[in-house]
């Protein structure tokens, strides 16, 4: 269709009668040559590199400070593929109305630049930046994969084109190809202005020739290289730069050692405690420091550096600048913690596999061996003492694990357990008898509430820092770590989950965490957890009940049934109380098969005493409000202010009422998911409304067993009072009297609250079914801590173990103070409260964190390597060391600094005596004696002459690392009479490479 | 059919009983009102896709019992919403008086400190007003919210309130996820439809 179109379109152009002659221009024949060059120049078109460049003179260090960009293309020469890339310092936009004024035969800015001293060895850069000063140009290499450029034709045919393109386009930027081996970095290229070329050469070695070596050898390949006939040549200006590599810290031996777990257990508490994760590096985060010595503007003639001698003494070098090499691959303490936890989330098992048995071995085992299961039963049971002790209950557990598995090789020993539980129990320690036990110590110095980081949690969805969800997330990290890995996990796990299971058999609170529903804002562990000390609180509020429960009951109670219904709950309670011992000997022995039979029961007592109860008053409810206002008020909490009922005038009561089910959220999405089933319909809308009246039902009959002859306008005062309309109004007698009634919604016929007032009797909160059946949550809530493997519980306690991680390095950072480290913690803050909120975050988001903190973590250690070696500590004059401290810090956050004063400032002595130490611990064996008498020879020798003399053959440097020169002159070539130009050459000479980077320049005009 | 939704956004209804926050939410679902609609009981729920700036959101709205027995069970429905309109009744002061109860509820449960809110002074065809506008205004600004009067018996504002207040939601970054992003089993259940959908296109060409 589309194509029909074109054509019809294409026909009617035609047809125009206009006819024009053609210049017919044939490129059908052009070489792959020609299309490539005729491609590099579109290149250069597209990126607007066409013309007379402008731009201001390079400011000092712009380099450093500036932003470099590039820009990439790809062009091929047949089917061979190139790069080309254009790398620039971006530059304010200069002024274009200048550029009118700039006179024709100006030179090219990259020839400019090749002479500009404000840019010598920038501390990073491009190596074509670095060797040759320029701040912007284009690179053509080999595209990735493809081989390098190695004969010398191609690099000449490359070459050729560079020069073709840049001559058609009138480009005045400089063109690089890259040839060989890439590791070589060896770049040919060229720069053309209006009469003007430079060429740009390199030479590449491994070996250093040896006239090569020093400044005199360089000058002379330079003046050859020129081949400048001018006598006498004006002088060469030189800019050198040598780098002395310290590697030796063997002074400072780096303090910092893995912690001692044994130590630990031993309760002497090293370094480390329960609680507490450890931090900083276990090797010198700094591996090197580079000094280099900078003369800059040195001319011709004033030095001598020859292969005899040399003026090149690093300590008389106007300019200092240090780098320090951070260590790769830095180990440190803390991000080993957590990488190693969160491997855990990858694991695939299950706490029993892990721990080496399976539970269908162990029933079978049960089954067939059936006389040992007999005398199971005739055994006496361990039967729990009140007063138990955690050393008993661990053991006991234990002793369970070791009966499975038939060896006592339980991943964590006894000692270790014990501490552990010790420190996540501490209320145990306190029912301790014996006392013997030492009490871990509970002041631990959490952040105070209400701080912001100590809301910390709420950002992270982790939990509180003074919560046993904490707590345990760090035990777990730290058994990880020490103890066994995820075996130890999931033994301490195991016990973990027999402690919950006897703490809500025996109703005692679990410790540290705070009291009502669970805190959605926690993560769901915590919140199960809060849940399950939701249920052990009702459980134990009613068991506690029982006692007082059943006396109070019998005056109360005026039907003849009263007494049966006493028996019958003295009964239950005791059968109760036999059955919760049975089962809590059973749950030593097996606690992983459902108990559901016996919990049922417990539950259901409740429940029949409330009916027996109930029975016996059936006949009064059932003939309306009027009689029951004769029964006996129940389950009055306290008088609603003055208000009374409309009709017997009594004072109107608010009842006690059920307190709401504690949800947690996967609960709560469930909930609401099944209410959003429902769909958006009337009768949807009408049946989630029924779904929710359980509470209302509830609140209505404690409020008419509070409230004998009620009515629904008393019960909406109290529930919705706005429901309620009282207006005044005058009576027949001409008084104001006060009238109210039910609201039109209220009084809509048959609607919800009028159906559920019409069903709802008078019943009592405690004796009405439970809304919330807390042994059937806790069981629920029991068996989910059981089944979750390792893997599961890193998942949950990830979130926990950042935000301890979050809080130790901020409280690391603020000994050391450092800028940067508190821009990372905010970044790590606002990253982790984005990812960590939603459900199942991505691995990849979580390991960014866990960079971020290591990262921290390596900054402040390397801070306080640096900090150490710099001997701030022992730095006693005030301003001295603030100078030393602003030093290091540059160190850490810049990546060259430059030492103020060079070899005589305060940074400048430390150094050199670091180089010093170095030097005599390679130069001399007793060490010893040397190193103490260091400080005072140094203070005592004078000059640095002097000093040199003293040592004799032991200098204070080593042969340096690097020698960088610059050679600059600006002279006429080819001819005398030629214009003078910008001929510049940069070497550089390290141990097993030599280079030399050159720039000629040239006059075209007549040649 | 819901390929083209940007996003689905959890939205909540508070405030005091009897304020109009079914009817608002009636009328801005259905574009009908009931005076006598019955007394929200717990939370009730209803659903609506709109279109705001071509964006397409589908909003579950949950609308709660303002009663104060009712306040123990609701706030568990605040997790994870993304916006909250909390309204008030213009011709009762008492309900203009409570708004800072509910937003300390807010606080408490909300699990997210990003969520926009949005106050809404309902019922101003009535003639009996006892709040000004500006007071509300002044509220809203205090506590960083956005501010509408509205009616949800003559309709004026009601649309107007829920569409500013998705707008504010999807230009906020992080607080909602794209359908598409979270969920690798929708993604490829869409990249179907969209591949029928081209097979389609194509056959009618033929």
């Amino acid at each position: 269709m589309r194509g029909t179109a074109q054509w019809l379109h294409k026909m009617a152009a035609d047809s125009e009668p206009e006819s024009e002659v053609f210049e017919i221009t044939d490129f059908t024949t052009a070489s792959e040559w020609e299309r490539f060059i005729s491609k590099v120049e579109e290149v250069l078109n597209d990126w607007k590199l066409i013309g007379v460049s402008s731009g201001k003179p390079l400011e000092k260090g712009v380099y450093t400070t500036g932003i470099w960009e590039e820009k990439s293309d790809e062009i091929s020469f047949a089917d061979f593929r190139f790069s080309i890339t254009h790398h620039y310092l971006v530059q304010e936009a200069s002024g274009k109305d200048g550029k009118e004024e700039l006179v024709e035969d100006v030179l090219p800015l990259s020839m400019q630049d090749l002479l500009c001293m404000n840019n010598d060895f920038p501390p990073r850069a491009h190596c074509l930046v670095r060797w040759y000063g320029l701040r912007e140009f284009v690179v053509i290499a080999p595209a990735a994969n493809n081989d390098a450029v190695l004969s010398e034709s191609k690099c000449n045919l490359l070459l050729s084109s560079v020069s073709i393109a840049l001559g058609n386009t009138g480009c005045q930027v400089p063109l690089f190809v890259q040839i060989h081996h890439k590791w070589r970095r060896m770049y040919v290229g060229e720069c053309q202005g209006p009469g003007v070329r430079t060429d740009f050469e390199m030479v590449h070695l491994r070996k250093v020739p040896n006239q090569y070596t020093h400044l005199s050898g360089l000058l002379d390949i330079f003046k050859s290289k020129i081949g400048c006939s001018l006598t006498p040549l004006p002088p060469v200006s030189i800019a050198i730069r040598l780098t002395y590599v310290l590697q030796d810290w063997q002074q400072y031996f780096w303090p910092q050692q893995p912690p001692d777990i044994d130590a630990l257990i031993g309760g002497e508490v090293g370094g480390l405690e329960f609680g507490k994760l450890p931090f900083g590096a276990c090797e010198d985060p700094v591996s090197e420091l580079h000094l280099a010595a900078t003369w800059p503007h040195l001319t011709e003639g004033i030095i001598v550096d020859n292969d005899v001698y040399s003026d090149l003494d690093p300590i008389q070098a106007p300019q200092w600048s240090v780098r320090v090499r951070k260590a790769d691959n830095l180990q440190c303490l803390l991000g080993d913690f957590l990488t190693e936890f969160f491997k855990l989330c990858r694991r695939k098992e299950s706490a029993d596999e892990i721990l080496g048995r399976s539970t269908f071995e162990e029933d079978g085992k049960e089954v067939a061996d059936i006389t040992h299961a007999l005398s199971k039963l005739t055994e006496p049971a361990p039967v729990p003492i009140h007063k138990l002790s955690v050393t008993n209950m661990v053991h006991s557990a234990k002793k369970k694990i070791r009966k499975h598995r038939g060896v006592d090789d339980s991943p964590l020993n006894n000692e270790v357990l014990n501490t552990l539980m010790l420190f996540l129990f501490p209320d145990d320690a306190d029912k301790l008898t014996d006392g013997s036990e030492a009490r871990l110590s509970t002041s631990r110095n959490n952040p105070p509430p209400e701080s912001e980081e100590y809301n910390l949690y709420s950002q992270f969805k982790s939990a509180p820092s003074d919560s046993l969800t904490y707590k345990l997330a760090l035990c777990l990290c730290m058994i990880n770590f020490y103890h066994g890995g995820v075996k130890g996990v999931a033994h301490l796990w195991q016990e973990f989950v027999v402690e919950m299971r006897r703490r809500w058999e025996k109703n005692y609170l679990i410790p540290e965490l705070a009291n009502g529903s669970p805190d959605l804002r926690c993560c769901l562990l915590h919140q199960k957890l809060q849940m399950l000390n939701c249920c052990i609180e009702r459980k134990k509020a009613r068991d506690e009940g029982k006692k007082p429960y059943t006396s109070d009951r019998s005056p109360s109670g005026s039907s003849g049934d009263t007494g049966k219904a006493v028996d019958r709950s003295g009964g239950d309670y005791q059968k109760e109380t036999e059955k919760e011992r049975g089962e809590v000997g059973k749950s030593w022995e097996s606690w992983s098969d459902s108990e559901e039979e016996f919990f049922e029961c417990l539950s259901d007592t409740e429940e029949l005493k409330g009916n027996g109860q109930e029975n016996g008053k059936k006949g009064g409810t059932k003939e309306g409000n009027k009689e029951s206002a004769n029964l006996k008020p129940e389950g009055r909490l306290h008088p609603h202010g003055k208000l009374t009922l409309l009709h017997p005038g009594e004072p109107l009561y608010i009842p006690v009422t059920q307190e709401p089910a504690p949800m947690t959220e996967d609960l709560l999405e469930e909930q609401s998911e099944v209410l959003a089933k429902l769909g958006t319909s009337a009768e949807g809308a009408h049946l989630r409304a029924r779904m929710q009246s359980a509470c209302l039902l509830s609140d209505m009959e404690s409020f008419k067993a509070a409230n004998p002859g009620c009515c629904l306008e008393d019960f909406v005062r109290w529930y919705s009072p706005r429901d309620y309309i009282e207006e005044e109004v005058v009576d027949e007698e001409g008084n104001r009297v006060l009238k109210g009634e039910l609201s039109a919604r209220m009084k809509i016929p048959s609607n919800m609250w009028v159906e559920a007032w019409e069903t709802a009797k008078p019943v009592p909160a405690r004796r009405q079914r439970r809304l919330f059946d807390d042994t059937r949550e806790a069981e629920k809530v029991l068996h989910y801590l059981a089944v979750q493997k390792p893997a599961d519980l890193a998942r949950h306690l990830l979130p926990c173990v950042i935000h301890a991680a979050v809080l130790k390095v901020k409280e690391e950072e603020t000994l050391e103070d450092i800028a940067s480290v508190k821009k990372i913690i905010k970044q790590i803050i606002s990253h982790s409260s984005k990812v960590l909120r939603f459900p199942n975050p991505e691995d990849k988001k979580l390991e960014e964190i866990i960079a971020q903190i290591m990262s921290a973590e390596a900054i402040i250690a390397r801070a306080r390597s640096l900090k150490a070696k710099f001997g701030i500590e022992k730095c006693d004059q005030e301003e001295e060391k603030e100078d030393l401290e602003r030093f290091v810090n540059c160190l850490l956050e810049q990546p060259e600094v430059s030492v103020i004063g060079a070899g005589r400032g305060p940074a400048g002595s430390i150094i050199h005596k670091l180089f010093l130490n170095a030097q005599r611990m390679t130069e001399s064996s007793d060490e010893v004696a040397t190193m103490t008498s260091l400080d005072e020879e140094l203070k005592r020798s004078g000059s640095s002459d002097e000093r040199r003399l003293n040592l004799g053959a032991v200098t204070d440097f080593p042969p340096p690392a690097g020698r960088e020169l610059i050679l600059r002159i600006t002279v006429p070539r080819p001819a005398p009479y030629s214009k003078p130009l910008p001929q510049r050459m940069y070497s550089v000479i390290t141990k097993e490479d030599f280079r030399l980077a050159g720039a000629f320049s040239a006059d075209t005009t007549f040649f | 059919m819901d390929e083209d939704i940007l996003t689905t956004l959890k939205i909540l209804i508070i405030g005091e009983s009897g304020v109009g926050k079914s009817s608002l939410l009636l009328r801005f679902t259905d574009d009908t009102f009931d005076p006598e609609l019955a007394a929200t009981i717990g939370v009730d729920f209803k659903v609506k896709t709109i279109s705001v700036d071509g964006n397409k959101a589908k909003l579950a709205i949950w609308d709660t019992a303002g009663q104060e027995r009712f306040r123990t069970l609701t706030p568990s429905y605040y997790r994870g919403a993304q916006g909250v309109i909390l309204v008030y009744d213009v011709t009762r002061r008492d309900t203009f008086v409570k708004l800072d109860n509910w937003l300390n509820e807010l606080e408490t449960y909300c699990t997210r400190n990003d969520i926009v809110k949005m106050l809404v002074g309902n019922k101003i065809d009535k003639e009996n007003r006892a709040v000004d506008r500006n007071e509300g205004l002044k509220f809203a600004r205090k506590h960083s919210m956005l501010f509408i009067e509205a009616s949800a018996k003559t309709c004026d504002g009601v649309q107007c309130a829920f569409e500013e207040l998705v707008e504010k939601i999807i230009q906020t970054p992080g607080l909602w996820e794209s359908e598409s992003q979270n969920r690798g089993v929708k993604l490829s259940n869409q990249e179907e439809g969209y591949g029928e959908r081209a097979c389609g296109g194509y056959c009618s060409m033929l």
